[in-house]
């Protein structure tokens, strides 16, 4: 206020202090401006408080896992289940090897029979459709029909001569007439139902996928669908008697052919029944084992809970009986030596058991036919895929052997050992009744495959896009396409998630089935959610983050070089692709690198699509791998956290995922970052 | 290449344009603007009635003050403008060895490879020394590795740069002094051979001795090019340039040998300019 005196009279020149005072308005001491600076640099330091709360927060829970993981793993082997274990990993192994063979002879065996296996498939799933369609009237057929037999049945017990049962008659019969009355109408109506729904593109589209059979067949299929559709409707049409009829000597053609390869199969599933044995019987010791430890570990706690109560109280009965209670509590260490004798005392028994196990498998193998001597596609892989599980089998038996014979329930474990159970562990289960393993391995490749699948995808589209839209459509072209993509972010993901299970996985599916697409991987794919959809739907989502930074990173280099390269005669392609595309590498790498930082911690889509089977993916079916389902870890903490109690080791296990997968965020992040510098030297 | 052969086979025939050239022959004449209205957007003319010939092996400097249109003339000749979508010479010809550069078939891209451009900003690309020179070569589909040395070492030289790089062909272009890029791009420029050499400004953005050594490069190279330089530097103007033209508000006001320009203009307009009472 007293600066616009200042301002109207001319400074004394002597007086300094006056003239170079601060003007405005102020609050101790301090300007607007400085308040304004205060109030911006005040929100930035308040978000990067809550930055480092969060990171602070998150590593002490998830860091606090690892001495409680550790407990946990040495309760395992304390208990002997690691010791059964083991021999669980024998007979798993032996079941890869089995069932694949076990596929690959059901496959050949279908061989001839394919023409009616179809027909029968799509007569089954439309009829179910239909069925489904028309529930409604269907239902209410169905009751009055039963109604009806009631009463029909009712008539037949009561005799015409007796007079007491004459009036009953008199009345059953006028029920009768009334129900049957009443059924012919719902009778035409499901007829007139049924007729609809059978000519809707839909019936035949839903499940029956595009391996639909021939078009004379399909005209059967219908007259078989119209002659079944009634709930009581009796022998089956006998268009569909005979297919099951051929189909089935058809098989039995092929399987005495096979005779030989199926008693291969036979003979494997029974020889691993002895191990199987042995196994079953461990696992009771096991189990009580580590009942008896989980009970003495727990034990203090317990009293403490007593004695805690017993003073809360002022009934003194009550309290009396609580201290009786904690005096109860038995806090004595179990005797590990002799409650693992048991195990001990079965390694002599296992390697009885194992060595002939392993001999009969290898004869059984080498029984097997080649993948040459088979003729379906099918048939063939499955039979790859068994030459890869035996070796696995074998592998598994000489390393299991091993261990067997030097196991001690008492063994230490070291640091690393707990630490890497955990990083590659190859099992992530909760909730057993056995014992919980947590493993990342399975998340953590399937987290990797989803996100490869979605960058392979992703990134040539999003790049092409990008390169045409900035520097080689017409500006028109630019206002339409440059919106449409940003907008594909807007899109809230659970719609997408939605989409997928919806729409896009049963389109892939069918689309999966088509004759010419079979060369891609995984085709046919058999399940709707798959690492494929999830892949797919992620690559659509990367889209606009990759091409918004590859268009940035294009719009930075500077106009100039454009120019100079079109000076120099170059024509506009290859001044994009020589010049421009170049120069602005580093930011299209970036701009890949933040894409992938963004699929890999996508948790919405990948929650709802990617089927969420927690299994390292089957790598022995090659690239086809992409059809199988898999987990995540953005999916897995969205799934699980909700229901764990908090501090407890599954919650830890959780919080470390969480941990790691904000270590590859921060690892993709700062690589960007480092690259963008790196090489931005204009 | 086949454009390239029937340019240089093109016999350049005697025009009948005259200017106030002082030379009656037309012989040598390579570039020939002929009347030339043109327009950025179209009704407001930036050029008017521009008539000049452009003789071969001679420096060409064009003055004038700022606005009055010396680089868009420039850009005129190697069909630059054609980028910007309504730019368009709406009254005359230009001709490059008797062929109407306008003409709708000749192809841009070819043109661009004989008239080659220098800028104001040098403008290496972000690649090594040697790319950088051997970038004209390439685009042009050149992939022998004997032609693209042979090519990278003489434009190196005829730039003045061998010396001070070739031992670092590979190291980026970027890394080199202000005055060394812009040699750099002289050396670009000359690598695939042009005609003729358009030079905007070339040493405004560079100090004094990098100047002096650009402006020594001019002059050794007219004996092979032809040059069109613009510049707002009188003294760079009277040293390197044969003829001079002095451009206002989009008209070519005189253009004559630099000696008579710079000591006994015939335009009272020119007088001011060079004697700085310009206002
Ligand atoms: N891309 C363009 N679009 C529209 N008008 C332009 C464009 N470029 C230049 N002009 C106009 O054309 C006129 C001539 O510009 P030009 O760049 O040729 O001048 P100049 O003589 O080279 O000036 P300077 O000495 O400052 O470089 C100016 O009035 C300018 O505003
Ligand atoms: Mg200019």
């Amino acid at each position: 206020m007293s600066s616009a005196e200042n301002q109207d009279s001319p400074a004394p020149p002597a007086d300094g202090k006056k003239v170079f005072k601060r003007r405005g308005f102020q609050i101790f001491g301090l300007g607007l401006q400085d308040v304004i600076q205060f109030f911006f640099s005040g929100n930035a330091s308040l978000a990067i408080i809550i930055l480092i709360l969060i990171c602070f927060f998150l590593a002490k829970e998830a860091f606090l896992f690892f001495p409680d993981h550790h407990k946990d793993l040495k309760s395992y082997r304390q208990s002997g289940q690691e010791f059964v274990g083991f021999i669980s990993e024998e007979v798993k192994a032996h079941t890869d090897l089995y069932s694949t063979a076990n596929i690959a002879y059901y496959a050949e065996v279908n061989r001839t029979s394919g023409k009616e296996d179809t027909i029968l498939r799509t007569y089954r799933t439309v009829l179910a459709n239909v069925e489904n369609r028309s529930a409604k009237t269907w239902n209410r057929l169905e009751r009055e029909l039963d109604a009806l037999e009631d009463v029909v049945d009712d008539l037949e017990d009561h005799d015409a001569e007796d007079e007491e049962d004459r009036a009953e008659i008199a009345k059953l019969t006028k029920e009768k007439n009334r129900l049957e009355a009443l059924t012919q109408p719902l009778r035409d109506k499901l007829r007139k139902e049924v007729n609809t729904i059978i000519e809707w593109e839909e019936t035949w589209d839903l499940g029956v996928g595009a391996d639909l059979p021939a078009e004379e067949d399909i005209a059967k299929i219908r007259e078989a669908v119209l002659f079944e559709a009634y709930p009581d409707a009796e022998d089956e049409h006998p268009f569909i008697e005979e297919m099951k009829s051929v189909s089935k000597e058809k098989k039995a053609v092929v399987a005495e052919e096979l005779a030989e390869f199926k008693e291969t199969t036979k003979a494997m599933q029974a020889a691993i029944r002895p191990l199987k044995d042995l196994e079953r019987e461990l696992k009771k010791p096991a189990d009580e084992n580590k009942k008896e430890i989980t009970s003495f570990s727990t034990a203090p706690q317990r009293r403490d809970a007593w004695l805690k109560g017993a003073e809360a109280t002022d009934d003194p009965d009550e309290k009396a009986r609580m201290r009786a209670k904690a005096e109860e509590v038995v806090i004595e260490e179990p005797d590990y030596e002799k409650i693992n004798q048991v195990f001990y005392d079965s390694i002599a028994k296992h390697a009885t058991l194992a060595a002939p196990l392993e001999v009969e498998m290898k004869n059984l193998y080498e029984q097997l036919p080649a993948p040459t001597e088979v003729e379906t596609k099918s048939a063939k892989e499955n039979l790859k895929r068994a030459a890869v599980f035996y070796e696995r089998f074998q592998d598994r038996m000489v390393s299991n052997r091993k261990q067997i014979k030097e196991w001690r329930h008492d063994a230490s474990i070291s640091v690393p050992e707990s630490v890497s159970a955990f990083l590659f562990g190859r099992d992530w289960t909760t909730n057993s009744s056995w014992h919980d393993f947590y493993g990342l391995l399975p998340l953590f490749t399937g987290s990797l495959l989803i996100s490869l699948i979605a960058l392979t995808v992703a990134v040539p589209f999003s790049i092409a896009a990008a390169v045409y839209v900035n520097q080689l459509a017409s500006f028109r072209e630019q206002s339409m396409v440059k919106p449409a993509i940003e907008f594909i972010g807007a899109i809230p993901s659970v719609v997408l998630g939605f989409f997928g299970i919806l729409v896009f996985g049963e389109a892939l599916r069918n689309l999966s089935q088509l004759e010419w697409l079979q060369w891609f991987p995984g085709f046919p794919m058999a399940e709707r959610l798959t690492i494929l959809n999830a892949g797919l739907l992620l690559a659509f989502m990367a889209v606009p983050t990759i091409f918004t930074l590859t268009e940035d990173a294009l719009n930075n280099v500077p106009q100039a070089f454009t120019e100079n390269s079109l000076a120099m005669g170059a024509t506009k392609l290859q001044t994009v692709f020589r010049v421009v595309v170049p120069t602005s590498l580093s930011g299209i790498i970036a701009a890949v690198l933040l894409g992938f930082g963004r699929i890999i911690g996508e948790t919405m889509v990948v929650l709802l699509v990617a089927g969420n089977k927690i299994k390292i993916p089957d790598f022995t079916e090659g690239l086809g791998v992409i059809a199988q389902p898999a987990h995540t870890m953005t999916g897995i903490i969205a799934q699980e956290l909700g229901e764990v109690d908090s501090g407890s080791l599954h919650w830890r296990a959780l919080f470390m995922v969480g941990m790691v997968l904000f270590v590859i965020s921060l690892l993709v992040n700062f690589t960007a970052q480092k690259v963008l510098k790196k090489f931005q030297r204009i | 290449m086949s454009d390239q052969e029937s340019e240089e086979t093109l016999s350049p025939e005697h025009s009948s344009v005259t200017t106030s050239a002082q030379q009656p022959d037309t012989a040598d004449i390579v570039i020939e603007v002929d009347d030339v209205n043109f327009s950025y957007v179209k009704g407001t003319e930036v050029l008017r009635d521009i008539t000049m010939d452009i003789r071969k092996g001679e420096v060409t400097a064009l003055i004038g003050p700022s606005g009055c249109g010396k680089s868009t003339l420039l850009r005129c000749i190697n069909r630059m403008n054609d980028l910007i979508p309504t730019a368009a010479i709406t009254k005359g010809e230009i001709r490059i060895l008797d062929t109407d550069i306008y003409d709708p078939k000749v192809d841009p891209i070819e043109l661009r490879k004989h008239v080659g451009m220098v800028f104001q900003k040098y403008n290496p690309f972000p690649q090594s020394i040697y790319e950088n020179v051997a970038f004209g070569l390439r685009i042009q589909g050149i992939k022998k590795k004997p032609i693209l040395d042979e090519a990278v070492e003489r434009s190196l030289k005829l730039a003045g740069l061998w010396e001070e790089v070739k031992d670092r062909l590979d190291s980026s272009g970027l890394g080199l002094s202000g005055g060394q890029q812009q040699r750099l791009c002289i050396a670009r420029t000359v690598a695939v051979e042009p005609k003729i050499v358009l030079m905007d400004e070339p040493c405004s953005a560079l100090d004094p001795i990098s100047t002096t050594i650009i402006e020594e490069l001019i002059t050794q190279l007219k004996e092979e090019f032809t040059i069109v330089i613009v510049t707002h530097n009188m003294q760079q103007a009277t040293r390197v340039s044969d003829k001079t033209a002095y451009f206002y508000l989009g008209e070519l006001i005189e253009m004559d040998e630099t000696i008579k320009i710079f000591n006994s203009p015939s335009r009272k307009e020119t007088e001011d300019y060079i004697s700085g009472r310009f206002g």
